[in-house]
């Protein structure tokens, strides 16, 4: 035993190894304690982005192409099913402007300016996504310039996909709704049920089945399968009515004591190449 | 090898780790398949190089290990916000290749292989790293079907297209 310990390299090797635990550790609670990265870190990814936006251009342009021929091999099925749904849309367009409008008049009658429903959008390009086992991050080109702040909601094509978690100067990073670091599961939301409304947070994002998972709601609760699940805006920067998903399983908890709800989230979260930052109109 | 030969190779190396680096994030955004799930295949082109460089003796001229440590670092601070976990992968990766390089022949398969329990290695410290602070949300065997097999799939193949310019264009400059 003596013999082991008083060996250098093992020293050396343990020491080395709870350095590295620390700084993993560490700086995984500084990134969640603090609104901006240190000095060093923001220049550095200041820098790398500006390069990493210039690197996008080729890139992007191969993807693309690739992504649609992929999409081409499946427009004809896409076609009719979108051929179906589109009756149903000019409908709903008229209502929607008929809705927006006595909604309008309404709050001015009722001196309302501002309401959790109102934000405004940053849209942004996707320049980088982190190649990374874990924290699947996306690398935006708008950063505090533009006005991003931290824990602000970012759209995809259809719906919420993730919040901002770190800013820089001129490009940010975006965590998505699949990691479930503390971040991602402030986000509040309401199932939009047949029988009301049913309020609570994302608890989890579970890997396997790929799904966003809102534990601890009452066994009472009218939640059904094929229900709308929307942003709740009572959270802290992230208004209300973002769509999140449809619940695709009701289970009860190991306990049978609460229910727990699997929601499969709208977007896309495979390929993000522009995205929208959504800032509520509330904070001022 | 002639003074501005070195020279011209000090600085083409890491410039060629640097646009991989920057390669490998946009792959991730931009090519969709890569991320469809269940899948989750990780675009390893960095390592890729730095496995070349051992495999062709490069990096007997090269401050390797500095370049390593650095973009470790890079790696850690532009792709994850948190430090620690890629630097010690890439140094992992690449000190099992090295150390493991001698007991393997010229032919390509054997690279292959080398790089193979490279990428292993790499992915493994990355996932107990991700438990370590909580972020590891995956089964291991979920782990091994969906992430660990396709990335080693598509990198190896990209390894075996690029093989043999890799190699001439390291013997060219080195």
């Amino acid at each position: 035993m003596r013999k082991i310990f008083s060996s250098k390299t093992v020293v050396l090797l343990m020491v080395g190894f709870l350095v590295v635990v620390g700084l993993i550790v560490g700086s995984n609670w500084w990134a969640k304690r603090t609104n901006n990265p240190p000095f060093f870190q923001r220049a550095v990814n200041d820098l790398t982005g500006g390069a990493a936006k210039i690197i996008s251009i080729p890139t992007n342009a191969v993807g693309n192409r690739a992504n649609s021929l992929a999409n081409l091999l499946n427009t004809f099925s896409e076609n009719k099913a979108l051929k179906s749904k589109l009756d149903g849309y000019a409908e709903n367009k008229v209502k929607l402007q008929t809705v927006e409008e006595e909604n309008q008049s309404l709050k001015k009658q009722l001196d309302l300016k501002k309401t959790l429903t109102d934000y405004e959008t940053i849209s942004a390009v996707t320049i980088s996504r982190s190649p990374t086992t874990w924290n699947s991050q996306l690398v935006i080109d708008k950063g505090a310039k533009s006005g991003i702040k931290k824990g602000m909601p970012v759209l995809g094509d259809s719906g919420i996909i993730g919040l901002v978690s770190e800013v820089n100067t001129v490009n940010s990073k975006v965590t998505l709704i699949s990691n479930t670091t503390e971040d991602t599961n402030q986000i509040a939301i309401t199932v939009k049920g047949s029988a009301g409304d049913t309020n609570g947070i994302i608890t989890d994002y579970d890997a396997d089945k790929k799904m966003l998972v809102m534990g601890s709601v009452s066994n009472t609760a009218n939640v059904n399968k094929g229900d709308t699940v929307v942003t709740s805006g009572l959270g802290v920067r992230v208004p209300s009515g973002l769509l999140v998903g449809k619940i695709s399983e009701v289970t009860t908890d190991s306990y049978g004591l609460s229910k727990k709800i699997y929601i499969e989230p709208s977007s896309d979260l495979s390929k993000i190449s522009t995205v929208l930052v959504a800032k509520s109109s509330m904070e001022s | 090898m002639a003074g501005w030969q070195f020279i011209r190779f000090q600085f083409i190396f890491p410039l060629i780790l640097l646009v991989l680096f920057l390669v490998d994030g946009n792959l991730a955004a931009s090519l969709g398949f890569l991320m469809k799930e269940p899948f989750h295949t990780i675009p390893m082109l960095t390592f890729t190089w730095l496995f070349y460089a051992i495999q062709f003796g490069a990096y007997k001229s090269l401050p390797y290990y500095v370049y390593v440590v650095i973009f470790g670092v890079l790696f850690d601070i532009f792709y994850t916000g948190i430090l620690g976990t890629y630097t010690i992968a890439f140094l992992l990766g690449t000190l099992m290749m090295e150390k493991l390089r001698p007991f393997f022949d010229e032919k390509m398969m054997s690279g292959l292989l080398l790089l193979l329990i490279g990428q292993v290695v790499y992915l493994i410290v990355t996932f107990l790293s991700g438990y370590l602070i909580g972020s590891a949300n995956l089964s291991i065997l979920s782990f091994f079907v969906y992430l660990l097999l396709p990335t080693v799939f598509l990198n190896l193949i990209v390894a075996a297209i690029f093989y043999y310019p890799a190699w001439s264009l390291l013997q060219r400059i080195v």
